[in-house]
């Protein structure tokens, strides 16, 4: 037994084993190339879902590669980015509102009402649930790569509504979280 | 070998499961000396034990994410070298991989060591089609390896492996 080098044994051992979280990571998140698929299809602007689909699944496949508490964000996070990505592609097929003479886009206001829905539901879930803050970012990272694959229907506009809104959402839940915690 | 590791190898692994790093060095010197032996007692052979050992315990760390967390997790890396074991022992048979100068000398010794090699193999086989469950409770048996059971469940679990592993003995080799 004094032969053999466990140190080599262990390092190839733990190679195997990142590989087989990357795959199992891989895999794991191969339905949400359904959702990608189905975005980019449904989206006018085809190259921006696709780009931020690509975006959505390294980040989530990362996530669930590395573990841990981050790992719990995945879900959450992109089932809360199902909110503003459905009411973006809704209102995409709409198009726009005209009172009078006056007409505006509804990308924009659907993507900021989207995210502050997404941003309250990720509040929720992660104050019920006493998360840190790996969860928070983990989950607010995917809603908003979820929430942009629709959100991009007036470039890089929508997005910034997303992005505004989701953070108000989250404002309350993180100032809850601050409260809690100084208790 | 003592009791006191095996609570906290169950805790270990999960913790690993769930992408917990720090814990892969513990978990692989805590599991290399029972695999290890298990293999040794198993194959009787150095260097089939050291192969066998070292591919079980990959396989007990890669597929940690499958790990049953309601059972003691030692047994279960013990079935998953027992499988092991056999793979490498089926490989050997077919590959004749007894080299000449290792081959038995004839003579009463040898054949009985030979004969009592060949019964291992064949039981390691048999073992091999049972279910993981009744395996666990096999190793877990007779390589003295707790279990979450004991007293009389663990008996009968015991008993009820052993009967399919005869079972399996003699559909595979048709005798007792």
């Amino acid at each position: 037994m004094d032969s053999i080098d466990l140190s080599q044994i262990e390092r190839r051992a733990r190679r195997k084993y990142e590989w087989a979280r990357a795959r199992r990571a891989v895999l794991g998140f191969a339905p949400s190339l359904v959702l990608i698929a189905v975005a980019a299809l449904l989206n006018k602007h085809h190259v921006s879902a696709i780009a931020f689909g690509i975006a959505l699944f390294v980040v989530g496949s990362g996530l669930l590669w590395y573990g841990r508490d981050v790992r719990r964000a995945v879900l959450p996070g992109l089932a809360m980015g199902l909110l503003p990505l459905a009411v973006a592609l809704c209102v995409n097929h709409v198009g726009h509102a005209c009172l009078g003479d006056r007409c505006m886009t509804l990308c924009v206001p659907a993507c900021a009402v989207g995210g502050l829905a997404a941003g309250v539901g990720i509040s929720f879930i992660g104050l019920r649930r006493k998360q840190g803050w790996p969860f928070w970012v983990g989950a607010t990272l995917l809603t908003l790569l979820t929430g942009a694959m629709g959100c991009s229907c007036v470039g890089y506009g929508g997005v910034a509504g997303l992005s505004v809104g989701c953070a108000i959402g989250l404002l309350s839940g993180l100032v809850q979280r601050r409260l809690r915690h100084s208790r | 070998m003592s009791t006191e590791p095996r609570p906290q190898l169950d805790s270990l692994l999960v913790q690993l499961a769930d992408g917990e790093r720090a814990v892969f060095t513990q978990v692989f010197r805590i599991l290399w000396q029972p695999v290890h032996r298990l293999c040794s007692s198993m194959l009787k052979n150095d260097a089939d034990a050291a192969d066998a050992a070292q591919q079980a315990l990959e396989k007990v760390l890669t597929r940690c994410g499958e790990y049953d967390r309601k059972r003691p997790a030692l047994p279960w890396a013990l079935a998953i070298a027992a499988w092991e074991c056999r793979t490498i022992a089926r490989k050997r048979t077919r590959r004749r991989e007894v080299p000449e100068d290792e081959a038995p000398v004839l003579g009463s010794g040898s054949e009985e060591e030979l004969a009592q090699r060949e019964l291992m193999l064949a039981a390691i086989d048999a073992l091999g089609e049972l279910s993981e469950q009744d395996r666990e409770a096999l190793v877990a048996t007779f390589w003295e390896e707790a279990t979450n059971v004991t007293g009389a469940t663990l008996r009968k679990r015991r008993e009820r492996a052993l009967t399919r592993l005869r079972d399996t003995f003699k559909r595979l080799y048709g005798l007792d």
